[in-house]
């Protein structure tokens, strides 16, 4: 860490101290009055004050105002603001606000769930957010809703290719993104080669992702915090509501369990083409030569609780569990496949006071597969996982209305199963196992100064101090973050921003797709772990009457201790796995454009960015730097969702990409190779990522039409993905082109493949 | 982990054709001396001397008249003549040879040196190894009279080893039904079977050869595996073939195996 970095927010917190002052502070929560959710980013305030503060994660808010009588206003998108009086007599009080929704026909037209007014205001920049509701709307592959794949529409957010669920944040790979549900983490976010993100959208109530100008409490990855929170459960009744899919179904059922006082949630998913694939195994049960088509399913379930102890303590008990499944079983021979993650979290949140609270989670994560193959005596076993035990506590205290200052601290352990392979047979003719174990500590512990220094000049100022023991070694650093906001006039902002983070963990990957079977590897005396500072400053705009918000932010991130891995190197089954790791650096820079609008009929949000991307190792490409895979010159984003009436909605997504960075074989060479074996050609690749694939763009197109059906809600939402047909780009390969006999090659081309054409759907949705 | 790949079809589901052909333009390459020789016990010493192209030129591999070849062992230095010619048992075309005939010692070192008229250079070494012999061939029946095929061998716990295992049919003139290369990192010294897949039937005549290979040509091999395999594997990184030699590419190695036939019999 830069030294003048540390002294200079050692000399924030010693100079900010000195301006604590006693207010009378009026803080509370605001939900929605129907089914008691959180809303998170209402805006509560007191107009002829001019102050006013937004609620955070839990729908919490806090002023603090002089002695007297006030108009407190909440408002928030999508429901009625609500105004009431207040005597503010001297002592602190609890105000809980419910607002009530605008109407009940397709409120959920919300593009942003936090105002563009508050977004200008907010102290953090590189913010994405996002709530299902949104989600909900816009055109979906196969039609299923997917949270992460919303989020790749955003600037500075890219995905690593057609139909991927991976997020690659400001050229930081998918193994640098902290994905965290209900404060656990989740390690491996996706089902199926990444088409397909681990998150329920009926289960979860909003996503933010950070992208930049990190806070301190988030430690422990390089590019990016993606925090998703689960519904908390309706507070009035029991609902149930699902979706019928294409390709699956959901379910969730929520409802108090004691009025007032305790809430539950229930959701699960479940793909079924497994089901038509057993029908047709089944019919051609039988048949000489008919090879049966493996199974393969994914599934998951969500669950939280949440049970107010008393007016200052609440309990929140959250779990995930999902699996993908792929088998085939025949005559003798059988394998299985499956992965997946569990998470459980036990969250404990107490007000000591309405200055002071504390937010304490323990939980426990994991994420494994398992490959068990048996064919007659034999069997083979091969399993990965990763699993952790963590414990944090992160406090908030109210100092004065000019500071909240947050501290906390943190401690994983950590327990790397890596490669661990058995093959037996029955007659004990063969038995060996390979594969390590690894156990590892981490720890965290920050304080941080939510400072408005004026009216127009806020700064939020941190320190955290990361450390990491693992195989004897000890690793420590301290990550600063800085984040500060200067409002030029009432609708113009500019903000700055410095992180500095640190990664203990390595994904063990060797391609450019999610794979199941990648597994993570911890820092030991050999592997140091990876290291990013990230400067991003900006200038936001509010015009139009409020209806338009323009953001512009430049970024520029250095990455140290890169990993990557020699060519041709084994990473399932290696008891010298470190062998195998190479180190370099990167550097990751852009320029990102925002537009979005959240009023009228027509809403939506333009977005442009402008990177680059590169990584330099000296055993690849000859020691010179190289684009990664995912290096995009140009990406842009366009959504337009449009209100036709109360029971029609039309959305239109558009996006463009230059397209990924890839190598190809510039030259070949015969191998006739031994007795036996065809002769062929042998691909000479030299430079790494040299070559481009066409540039890709894609317009999806959705519908939603709202039923009137005799209970609850309904609705149908039609989408294409990919409506007019491109034929995107997904990987170029060479192949041989043959004589007519089929026996003489006669020359060489180049094919292109792409992975989706136009796909529509349909899903029926449902809530009562 | 291969058999996820079979998944991919799931997503191709309305019928279209998803592959077209594009025009790429390619780099200028400077060709290398491609070189392939093996030391076989009995045999003459052959060698095959080309050059590496560009991806999209005439698919025939231009050969290196001038090459100059020279094997060196035991204080001699042979030279094998260009005289390109077709070897029918090997079904292998060559482009150099000489009537000296092999007999390699387990211990020994050959050195291999290509020198052409353009000043490229290229020069290997190999050490000759045993070869281990298989000790067991049998197989076993399921239910839908399928057959698989178990190989034992004993592992040598003195040396690291590495081990080339193939199956044919009836002949060796026909590609391989199965080729694998491994190491002895997880069955050092240990009683070893490779087995297969219920992929035969009875009356299949099998022909089973295990070669004892050097640690270069293993990894030479799973190279170029990895590198054919990079070329239409969108998930696979792209690998440059380990070469064995100095200067240019390909392989310098002997080939010490034992070959079992067998007739798959109830």
């Amino acid at each position: 860490m830069p030294a003048y970095a540390f002294r200079l927010i050692i000399l924030l917190f010693i100079v900010s101290s000195t301006s604590f002052a006693q207010g009378f502070r009026v803080s509370g929560f605001v939900r929605s009055a129907t089914d008691n959710q959180p809303l998170i980013g209402a805006t509560v305030a007191v107009r002829e004050l001019g102050t006013g503060t937004t609620t955070d994660a839990r729908g919490f808010y806090s002023l603090n105002l002089p002695p007297g009588t006030h108009q407190l206003q909440a408002t928030y998108i999508g429901f009625q603001p609500l105004t009431q009086t207040i005597q503010v007599n001297g002592s602190a009080q609890t105000i809980n606000i419910g607002l009530q929704p605008l109407d009940n026909q397709l409120q959920e037209v919300v593009v942003e769930a936090n105002s563009l007014q508050q977004k200008l205001t907010d102290n953090r920049m590189s913010v994405e957010q996002l709530t299902t509701r949104e989600a909900k709307l816009l055109p979906a592959l196969f039609g299923e809703v997917d949270l992460i794949k919303t989020l790749q529409l955003k600037p500075g957010v890219q995905s690593g290719g057609e139909g991927s669920s991976g997020l690659y944040v400001r050229g930081g790979g998918p193994d640098q993104n902290l994905v965290l549900l209900d404060d656990a983490v989740i390690y491996n976010p996706s089902h199926l080669f990444g088409f397909f993100s681990v998150f329920n959208p009926d289960a979860v109530r909003s996503v933010e992702l950070y992208k930049g100008g990190f806070p301190a409490q988030f430690g422990g990855r390089l590019s990016s915090v993606l925090e998703v929170q689960q519904n908390e459960g309706n507070n009035e009744k029991i609902g149930v509501n699902g979706g019928i899919g294409l390709i699956s179904s959901r379910l969730t059922i929520d409802g108090p369990i004691v009025k007032d006082k305790a809430t539950f949630l229930v959701s699960g998913r479940r793909t079924y083409v497994d089901t038509f694939t057993r029908l047709i195994n089944k019919l051609n049960e039988g048949k000489k030569d008919y090879n049966p088509i493996p199974d393969y399913y994914f599934y998951d379930f969500n669950a939280r609780v949440n049970y107010k102890l008393s007016a200052k303590d609440e309990l929140t008990l959250s779990g995930y569990y999902g699996r993908d499944f792929f088998t085939f079983n025949d005559a003798g021979f059988s394998f299985s496949f499956d992965w997946g993650n569990t998470m459980g979290a036990l969250n404990w949140r107490h007000s000591f006071n309405t200055r002071l609270f504390v937010n304490t989670t323990l939980a426990a994560t994991g994420y494994e597969y398992k490959i068990n193959n048996k064919i007659d005596v034999f069997s083979f076993n091969l399993r990965s996982a990763v699993q952790d035990f963590t414990l944090k506590t992160d406090f908030e205290w109210l100092a004065h209305d000019k500071h909240t200052i947050q501290f906390g601290a943190s401690g994983i352990k950590h327990n790397f199963t890596v490669g661990r392979l058995n093959f037996d047979s029955d007659d004990d003719r063969q038995n060996f196992s390979a594969g390590n174990d690894y156990t590892a500590n981490e720890f965290g512990a920050y304080i941080s100064d939510d400072y408005s220094l004026t009216t127009q000049l806020a700064v939020n100022y941190g320190l955290r101090l990361s450390g990491f023991n693992s195989d004897g070694k000890t690793y420590a650093a301290l990550e600063p973050r800085v984040a500060t906001r200067y409002t030029i006039t009432p609708n113009t902002t500019v903000k700055a921003s410095y992180a500095g983070m640190m990664q203990y963990i390595h994904l063990l990957a060797n391609s450019g797709a999610s794979l199941p079977t990648d597994i993570w590897f911890p820092s030991t005396t050999r592997v140091r772990p990876q290291r990013s500072q990230q400067v991003a400053a900006g200038v936001s705009h509010l015009f139009g009457n409020g209806k338009y918000l323009i953001t512009n932010e430049v970024y520029y991130k250095w990455m140290h201790r890169q990993i990557d891995f020699r060519d041709g190197a084994n990473l399932f089954v290696n008891d010298s796995l470190e062998n195998e790791f190479l180190f370099g650096k990167g550097e990751s820079y852009g320029n990102e454009i925002y537009l979005e609008k959240i009023k009228g009929r027509t809403t939506g949000w333009l977005g442009y960015t402008l990177s680059w991307t590169y990584r330099q190792f000296d055993e690849i490409n000859d020691g010179r730097r190289f684009p990664t895979r995912y290096d995009r010159r140009h990406d842009l984003s366009l959504v337009v969702l449009h209100k036709v009436n109360e029971r029609l909605h039309l959305t239109g997504a558009f996006v463009y990409g230059t397209g990924n960075a890839f190598s190809l074989p510039v030259a070949r060479f015969a191998f006739q190779d031994v007795e036996g074996k065809e002769p062929g050609f042998v691909p000479i690749y030299t430079d790494r990522n040299s070559f481009r694939l066409d540039a890709s763009h894609r317009l999806g197109l959705g519908v939603v039409w709202k039923l009137k059906p005799k209970r609850g809600e309904a609705d149908l939402t039609f989408s294409a993905y990919n409506a007019y047909n491109r034929r995107n780009p997904y990987f170029v390969y060479f192949e041989q082109v043959k004589d007519e006999a089929e026996e003489e090659t006669i020359g060489f081309r180049a094919k292109q493949v792409s992975l989706f054409p136009v796909i529509p759907s349909v899903t029926y949705n449902f809530k009562f | 982990m291969k058999r996820l790949l079979y998944l991919l079809p799931l997503f191709f589901i309305v019928g279209c054709n998803m592959e077209k052909e594009i025009e790429i333009v390619l780099p200028a390459h400077e060709p290398q001396l491609v070189v392939e020789c093996y030391i076989e016990d009995g045999f003459p010493f052959e060698a095959t001397v080309l050059e590496s192209s560009s991806y999209f030129d005439y698919p025939a591999p231009p050969v290196v008249p001038s090459a100059q070849v020279y094997i060196m062992y035991r204080d001699q230095r042979v030279k094998l003549n260009y005289s390109p010619g077709y070897n029918s048992r090997t079904n292998r075309y060559f482009t150099h040879i000489t009537t000296v005939r092999a007999q390699p010692i387990p211990g020994e070192t050959y050195s291999l040196e290509v020198t052409d008229d353009k000043g490229r250079k290229v020069t290997g070494f190999t050490t000759i190894l045993p070869k281990v012999p298989i000790t067991n061939v049998e197989w076993r029946f399921n239910e839908k009279d399928k057959a698989l095929l178990l190989t034992t061998f004993q592992d040598d716990p003195a040396m690291p080893n590495y081990y080339r295992y193939m199956t044919h049919g009836d002949t060796l003139k026909e590609g391989s039904l199965r080729d694998f290369t491994t190491s002895d990192e997880l069955t050092n010294g240990k009683e070893t079977t490779y087995g297969s897949g219920y992929d035969y039937e009875e009356g299949d005549t099998l022909i089973i050869s295990l070669f004892h290979i050097e640690k270069q040509y293993y990894d030479f091999l799973r190279s170029v595996r990895d590198a054919q395999n990079a070329n239409g594997n969108p998930f696979a990184q792209p690998a440059r073939v380990k070469s064995s030699l100095q200067g240019g590419i390909g392989i310098f190695t002997n080939l010490a195996f034992d070959r079992d036939t067998v007739i798959i019999k109830k």
